[in-house]
């Protein structure tokens, strides 16, 4: 761990946990809008939903982060997903209720995916690094890590 | 938060309406254009059809020899790694030697512009796909033709199809 750094984070519920991710990184919180699928065969995407005229791919990280399938109906956070230099929206499904705090984030390396954890009243919540969680790697070392901390 | 009208990556349109041909596989809505199929046949018509004996190529398990030319059959279900249904149709490609086993052909249809595939399809899909299509509220992902048999697997298939051709001529001689 790290000093912390003050920043403004969007809270949200993924499964029965809640998250954070920067709000810089945060687009908006779409309603439970039409999921498209077609055939892939690329790890995490569960397909496309369509917000302001344009195509957002959909991570369902729902299993990886919580080791349970993800409730129907849900809502979408829209971030962004960077690839270089270039970027791209990417939705993950959440369930409504997120808000918006200003708090300090204390570094964490492990597992990759988070790159902070915010203290709300007694809760601890990890920061999520959006580009790390939906990355095509696998998460298996990960999940060893998240299980060897919160047993 | 901020509002996503400010999203950088936007989907590149093509300038030309195109008419593309909305079909089914293992229940899927794909679409192809209409440019790039010669013919549609009926899988019944096909009686002159050649099993080939290989097991390298899954999705391909039949020839149609068509003006001196043999087609490769590929079994869309199995090249979109879908579960296999009965398919009634045979699209016959233009631009490659490659007929397409599908199950149905849902109508025509014109679309304005083609969506980049997003990054966050790394897989096969960028290979099976030339974009995305949004038609009557659907997203339809719009295949490449060029994409259901590398120049690779033609040259293994080519090469197959010769011996099995060689094979046949001998066991008729003998």
């Amino acid at each position: 761990m790290s000093a912390a750094s003050t920043k403004s984070y969007v809270l949200l519920r993924i499964g029965d946990r809640r998250f954070a991710l920067p709000s810089a990184e945060v687009s908006e919180l779409a309603p439970p809008v039409r999921l498209h699928q077609f055939p892939h065969n690329s790890p995490l995407v569960s397909g496309i939903i369509v917000r302001r005229g344009r195509l957002v791919p959909v991570y369902d990280v729902c299993p990886l982060l919580t080791g349970k399938n993800s409730p129907s109906h849900q809502f979408y956070l829209v971030a962004r997903r960077h690839f270089g230099s270039a970027s791209e929206p990417a939705a993950i499904p959440v369930n409504g209720d997120s808000e918006l705090v200003t708090a300090d984030a204390v570094q964490v390396t492990s597992p990759k995916y988070v790159s902070g954890m915010l203290m709300i009243g007694e809760e601890s919540i990890e920061v999520l690094d959006l580009d790390s969680l939906v990355a095509p790697e696998p998460h298996e070392n990960n999940r060893l890590d998240y299980a060897r901390l919160n047993p | 938060m901020k509002i996503a009208a400010q999203d950088v990556v936007k989907a590149r349109k093509a300038h030309r309406p195109e008419a593309v041909i909305l079909f089914t596989v293992a229940n899927q809505l794909l679409a192809i254009a209409a440019e790039a199929v010669q013919e549609i046949r009926s899988t019944d018509s096909l009686g002159s059809a050649l099993e080939i004996e290989q097991q390298e190529i899954a999705k391909v398990r039949h020839t149609i020899e068509r003006g001196h030319r043999t087609y490769y059959v590929v079994n869309a279900c199995a090249h979109f790694g879908l579960r296999i249904v009965r398919p009634t149709l045979v699209l016959m490609l233009r631009q490659i030697r490659a007929a397409i086993l599908v199950d149905k052909i849902e109508r025509m249809a014109e679309i304005s512009g083609l969506h980049v595939l997003p990054r966050a399809f790394s897989g096969a899909e960028r290979q099976w796909y030339r974009g995305l299509a949004y038609v009557d509220d659907q997203v339809i992902p719009v295949v490449n033709p060029l994409g259901f048999l590398t120049a690779e697997e033609f040259g293994r298939l080519d090469a197959m199809a010769e011996a099995s051709r060689r094979d046949l001529e001998r066991a008729v001689q003998i």
